[in-house]
C-alpha cells in the first residue's frame, strides 16, 4: 500500500511536469527542451527560500514559482522568439538545450554539487490509512496535481484566454489576423507552464533530494510521461504520469539501482514505437479526428 | 558528347582553385604537424582528427537526415566499449574491434532511428535523451563489461605483434579521416546527397517524386551512428582509458556544438567546428563551469545569428565556388521530343481506361468530403476535374496519388487496384503529379530540381559514388542534360543554377511541372497548375500541354481558367460536394444547366450570353 501511494504521488508530480510540457507544445508545438532545468530551479530555489531565507514552506513555494515565472519568460525571449516560423525550422531543439546548460551550470554555482535533504510538508507527518503509514505531503501531492489539472483543464475550455489557446495551437497566424497577439498567448503559456513546474518540482524535491542533477534525474522522467500519455493534452499527461509512476514503482521492486531507469527508458522507447501519438493516440480513442493537411 | 564537369565561368574557376590549394594545404600541414609539434599537440591534434569522423556522423545525422539527436555520445560511447572489450578481453586485432564497435553503435542507431518512420523529429530528440541517459547508465552499473566508474584500460595498437608508436597512430588516424572526408563529399554530390537534401526541403514533395523518405532516415541514421562508433572506436585505443563520465550529457553538448558552429548540412562544417570546439575550451581549462555555460551560450546564440553556421555563411558568401557548375556550356540545344523519353514505357494493356475509379469516398470526422465518386480517365487524353471551390477536387486527387487513403471504394491504375498504395509506389508504377501549393526544393537548384524528377532512372549505387565510377558520371550527365532540356521547353534555361526562390510564382510552377514531366510519367495528375501564372505564361502552357498530349502522356488536371479548360480538355467531369454531377466533352458540360447552376447559381442562364 505504501509503495502504492509513493508510486502514484511520484506518478501525479510527473503528471504536472508533463502537463507543463504539453502546455507550451500546445501553443507552439514544440518541446521545451529546458523544462528539466525549470522543474530544478523550481526545486533549488524553493530549497534556498526554505532553508537560507528561513521561509515558510507554502511561502517558498509561491516565490519559487515567481522565480520560475521570470525564468520561463526569458528562456523564450532569449531562445525562442528570434527564431520565427517554429515548424519547419528545428533549432528550437538545439537552443533550448543550449538554455538547459547554462541554467544547469550557474545553478551548479550558486547552490553546489551537494545533493540537499528537502523538508517535507507538515514536516513528514504521517496518517494510518488502509492499514499502512502513509505520508501527508504523499497525499497532498497527488491532490494538489489532480487539482492543478482540472483548474488548467477549466481555463482552457471555458475562458476566452482558453479559447485564444486554442485557436493558437490550430493556425497563429490566422489567430493573428483575428486579432489574437499569438506572442503574448505562447508567452502567457511559457509564464503558466515554468509555475506548474515550480509546484511539481518542489514537491517532488522531498522524495528524490534536491540537487542541480534532478534536470536529468527527474526531467527526463518528465518527457517520458508526456511521451508516453501524448503531447498536449491534459489527460494524455496525467494518464502518461501516472503510468510512469506505477511503472516505476512495479520495476523498482524486481530490478535494483540505476539500472531501473535504463529499462524505464526502454519501456518509454517501445511505447513510441508501437504508439507514436502516446496512449490516448491510440486508434480506440480517436475516431478518425485527425484534421487533413492542405495539399 | 561533350565532357561532363562542363566549363565553369571564369569567376568559379577563380575560387574553385583557391579551394582545393586550402585543402591541399590543409592536408599537407596535417602531414607535417608531427615534424614539428611536442607530444602534447600531436594529441591534441589526433584528437580533434576523432572529433571530425565523430562530427561528420553527427552532421549526417542532423545536417542531412534532419534527425536532431542528443545520442551521439552514447553512440561514440558504446563504440568505444565494445572495440576496447573485444581488444581487451578478447585479443582480436584492433581493426576487427574497430568493425565490431562501429556495428554495435549502429545497432543502438536502429533503435533510435525505428521510429523514424512514424513520428516527428523532436520525439526522437526525446527518445534520444532517453538513449543517452540509459548508455550511461549502463555504463556505470555493468562492471564487469565495462569496468563500472572505475574505468578501464584498453591494450594499445597491436598489428602482428609490432605495436603502433604516437607518430604510426597519428598517420593511421589521419588516413582514416581523410576517408571519410571524401565519403561524405562523395556521398552528398550524388543524387543520394540530392535525394536527402529534397526530403529535408520538403517530405511530400520528396515522396512525390519517389522517395520513401522514412527508409532513407532510417538508413542515413544507421549511416550515422555507424561513424560515430568507428570514432569511438579509434577514441578508446588511442586514448588506452575509458571512464563513463567521458561519455555524459557535456560530451553530447560538445558534439552538437561543433556541428552548430561549423554548419549543419554543409561538407565543411564539421572540420571547421571540431577545430574551434576543441581549441577554444582550451581557453577555460582554469574554469571549467564557465566553459560550460559559454558552450550552452553558443548553442543558444549561433543558430539564431547564423542559422548556417560558420561552413554556411562562407559558402553562402562564396555561392559559385558551391560545385553545381554542371550546366553552363553552350551545346547544340534542339526542341525536346517528349515523345523520346516517355516512348520507352511500356503499354501492356490493350485497355484504353488508364485510370478507373469507383465508388471513392472520404470522410474527415463528421464530414464527407468526397462520397460515391466514380469516373474513368482514357488514354491518351486531357481530362479535367472541375467544380468550385471545397467541392472536394483537391482530395480527390490526393486519393488517387495515394496521399490520403479513401475510407471507401477502388482506385485502378493501368488494370490494378492501387487502392491505398502510397504514392512512392504508385510514381513507380507511372503516376506524377504537381501540387496546388508550390513544392520545390528550395536548397537544390533550379536544374537540380528537374533532375530530381529523373531519380527513378538511376541505377547507380553506393558503391559507384563512392569511387565516382564512369558508370555514375554517365548517368549523372545523361539526367543533367536532360533536366536542362525540360529547363528548355519552359523557358527557364537560363536559370538553371539560380535557387527556386528567386523565381516567380508562376515560374515556380513551370518549374513544378517540368520536374513532373521528367519522371516520364503515363498518367500526369496536375493540382491547379495556372494558378498565379500571367496569361502569357498560360498561353504557354497550354501550347506545353499538348505537346504532352501528343507524346501520349494522359493528363488529369484540376483547373479554373475556363477558357483553358474548354480549349484544351477532350473531357471535362465536374464535382459538387464531393458528388459527380456531370460529366463529357466540353462543349456538353459547358451548356449543362446543373454546371451552371453550381458555378453561377440558380437562375443564371438569363444573364448568360455566350
Amino acid at each position: 500500500m505504501q509503495e502504492l501511494i509513493f508510486a502514484l504521488a511520484n506518478g501525479s508530480m510527473y503528471a504536472l511536469m508533463a502537463l507543463a510540457i504539453g502546455i507550451i507544445y500546445s501553443t507552439t508545438r514544440i518541446i521545451n527542451f529546458a523544462h528539466g532545468s525549470v522543474i530544478m530551479i523550481g526545486a533549488m530555489t524553493s530549497y534556498w527560500f526554505i532553508s537560507t531565507v528561513q521561509m515558510n514552506y507554502i511561502l517558498a513555494i509561491l516565490s519559487a514559482i515567481v522565480i520560475n515565472i521570470l525564468l520561463s519568460i526569458l528562456i523564450y525571449k532569449t531562445a525562442v522568439e528570434k527564431l520565427g516560423d517554429l515548424t519547419n525550422n528545428s533549432s528550437w531543439i538545439v537552443t533550448l538545450f543550449g538554455a538547459s546548460i547554462i541554467i544547469d551550470n550557474i545553478a551548479r554555482m550558486i547552490f553546489g554539487t551537494e545533493p540537499k535533504a528537502f523538508p517535507f510538508l507538515f514536516n513528514g507527518m504521517d496518517i494510518r490509512m488502509f492499514g499502512a503509514n502513509i505520508m501527508v505531503h504523499e497525499i497532498l501531492m497527488i491532490v494538489i496535481a489532480i487539482s492543478i489539472g482540472i483548474a488548467y483543464q477549466f481555463v482552457i475550455q471555458k475562458t476566452s484566454f482558453g479559447r485564444a489557446v486554442r485557436a493558437v495551437s490550430y493556425k497563429p497566424d490566422t489567430a493573428r489576423i483575428m486579432g489574437i497577439r499569438s506572442n503574448v498567448v505562447v508567452l502567457t503559456c511559457f509564464a503558466i507552464s515554468g509555475g506548474v513546474a515550480a509546484i511539481a518540482g518542489a514537491l517532488i524535491a522531498p522524495l528524490t533530494f534536491a540537487s542541480y542533477t534532478m534536470t536529468y534525474a527527474v526531467g527526463i522522467k518528465a518527457f517520458a510521461a508526456a511521451l508516453i500519455g501524448g503531447l498536449g493534452n491534459t489527460k494524455g499527461a496525467f494518464i502518461g504520469g501516472i503510468a510512469l509512476g506505477l511503472l516505476e514503482g512495479f520495476v523498482g521492486l524486481m530490478i535494483p539501482g540505476g539500472l531501473k531507469d535504463a529499462v524505464i527508458f526502454l519501456i518509454m522507447i517501445f511505447v513510441i514505437i508501437v504508439l507514436p501519438g502516446g496512449i490516448l493516440g491510440a486508434k480506440i480513442f480517436n475516431k478518425g479526428n485527425i484534421a487533413a493537411e492542405k495539399i | 558528347m561533350p565532357r561532363f564537369s562542363i566549363k565553369a565561368t571564369s569567376l568559379q574557376k577563380k575560387y574553385s582553385t583557391y579551394f582545393i590549394i586550402l585543402w591541399v594545404a590543409l592536408l599537407l600541414i596535417s602531414l607535417a604537424i608531427p615534424l614539428v609539434a611536442g607530444s602534447y599537440y600531436l594529441r591534441l591534434v589526433s584528437l580533434i582528427f576523432i572529433y571530425i569522423i565523430l562530427a561528420i556522423a553527427y552532421n549526417i545525422s542532423a545536417g542531412f537526415t534532419g534527425i536532431t539527436s542528443f545520442a551521439f555520445a552514447a553512440h561514440f560511447g558504446v563504440g568505444a566499449y565494445v572495440s576496447a572489450v573485444a581488444i581487451t578481453a578478447y585479443n582480436m586485432p584492433f581493426f576487427v574491434g574497430f568493425v565490431l564497435g562501429a556495428i554495435a553503435s549502429a545497432v543502438v542507431g536502429l533503435l533510435v532511428s525505428l521510429p523514424a518512420s512514424k513520428v516527428k523529429h523532436h520525439y526522437l530528440a526525446l527518445i534520444s535523451i532517453g538513449l543517452l541517459e540509459m548508455a550511461h547508465r549502463v555504463f556505470n552499473e555493468w562492471t564487469w563489461f565495462t569496468g563500472g566508474s572505475q574505468g578501464m584500460f584498453v591494450s594499445s595498437w597491436n598489428v602482428f605483434g609490432f605495436s603502433l608508436g604516437t607518430l604510426q597512430k597519428y598517420y593511421f588516424i589521419l588516413l582514416i579521416v581523410v576517408v571519410c572526408i571524401i565519403i561524405q563529399r562523395n556521398i552528398v554530390k550524388s543524387r543520394w546527397g540530392r535525394d536527402l537534401t529534397a526530403m529535408t526541403d520538403n517530405e511530400i514533395a520528396a515522396a512525390g517524386v519517389g522517395i520513401n523518405y522514412s527508409k532513407y532516415r532510417i538508413r542515413g541514421y544507421f549511416f550515422s551512428s555507424l561513424l560515430a562508433g568507428l570514432a569511438g572506436a579509434v577514441y578508446a585505443s588511442y586514448s588506452g582509458y575509458l571512464s563513463p563520465d567521458t561519455f555524459s550529457f557535456q560530451f553530447t553538448v560538445f558534439i552538437l556544438l561543433m556541428v552548430v558552429l561549423g554548419g549543419q548540412g554543409t561538407l565543411s562544417g564539421p572540420i571547421i567546428g571540431a577545430i574551434i570546439a576543441t581549441l577554444v575550451p582550451e581557453l577555460f581549462n582554469a574554469a571549467p563551469d564557465l566553459k560550460q555555460i559559454v558552450y550552452g551560450a553558443l548553442l543558444v546564440i549561433i543558430p539564431q545569428v547564423l542559422p548556417a553556421g560558420i561552413g554556411g555563411t562562407i559558402k553562402k558568401n562564396f555561392r559559385e565556388i558551391d560545385d553545381n557548375q554542371y550546366i553552363t556550356e553552350k551545346r547544340d540545344i534542339k526542341e525536346l521530343d517528349i515523345k523520346r523519353n516517355v516512348g520507352n514505357v511500356s503499354t501492356n494493356s490493350d485497355n484504353d481506361d488508364i485510370l478507373i475509379i469507383k465508388d471513392l469516398t472520404k470522410k474527415f470526422g463528421g464530414h464527407t468530403a468526397v462520397e460515391n465518386f466514380s469516373m474513368t480517365v482514357k488514354r491518351g487524353t486531357v481530362h479535367s476535374l472541375i467544380g468550385p471551390n471545397g467541392a472536394g477536387k483537391t482530395t480527390t486527387l490526393n486519393m488517387i496519388t495515394g496521399i490520403e487513403k479513401p475510407s471507401a471504394g477502388m482506385v485502378i491504375f493501368k488494370d490494378t487496384d492501387v487502392t491505398g498504395k502510397g504514392i512512392v509506389e504508385l510514381v513507380r508504377q507511372g503516376i506524377s503529379r504537381t501540387f496546388q501549393h508550390v513544392r520545390l526544393f528550395n536548397n537544390l537548384s533550379v536544374v537540380e530540381n528537374v533532375a530530381m524528377g529523373g531519380r527513378l532512372f538511376y541505377s547507380y549505387s553506393l558503391t559507384d559514388t563512392m569511387f565516382r565510377t564512369r558508370k555514375m558520371k554517365n548517368e549523372e550527365r545523361k539526367s543533367f542534360y536532360e533536366a536542362m532540356d525540360y529547363l528548355n521547353l519552359i523557358d527557364l534555361g537560363h536559370q538553371a543554377n539560380n535557387e527556386p526562390e528567386s523565381l516567380s510564382a508562376g515560374q515556380q510552377k513551370l518549374l513544378e511541372l517540368a520536374r513532373a514531366l521528367s519522371m516520364k510519367p503515363e498518367l500526369l495528375v496536375l493540382d491547379e497548375p495556372c494558378a498565379g501564372l500571367s496569361d502569357t505564361e498560360t498561353m504557354e502552357f497550354s501550347k506545353l500541354l499538348n505537346k504532352v498530349r501528343e507524346a501520349g502522356v494522359t493528363v488529369l488536371m484540376i483547373e479554373h481558367h475556363m477558357d483553358l479548360v474548354m480549349e484544351i480538355s477532350d473531357y471535362i467531369t465536374v464535382i459538387d460536394y464531393g458528388k459527380k454531377i456531370a460529366e463529357g466533352d466540353p462543349a456538353s458540360v459547358n451548356s449543362n444547366p446543373v454546371v451552371r447552376n453550381a458555378y453561377l447559381g440558380e437562375g443564371a442562364e438569363d444573364y448568360v450570353t455566350s
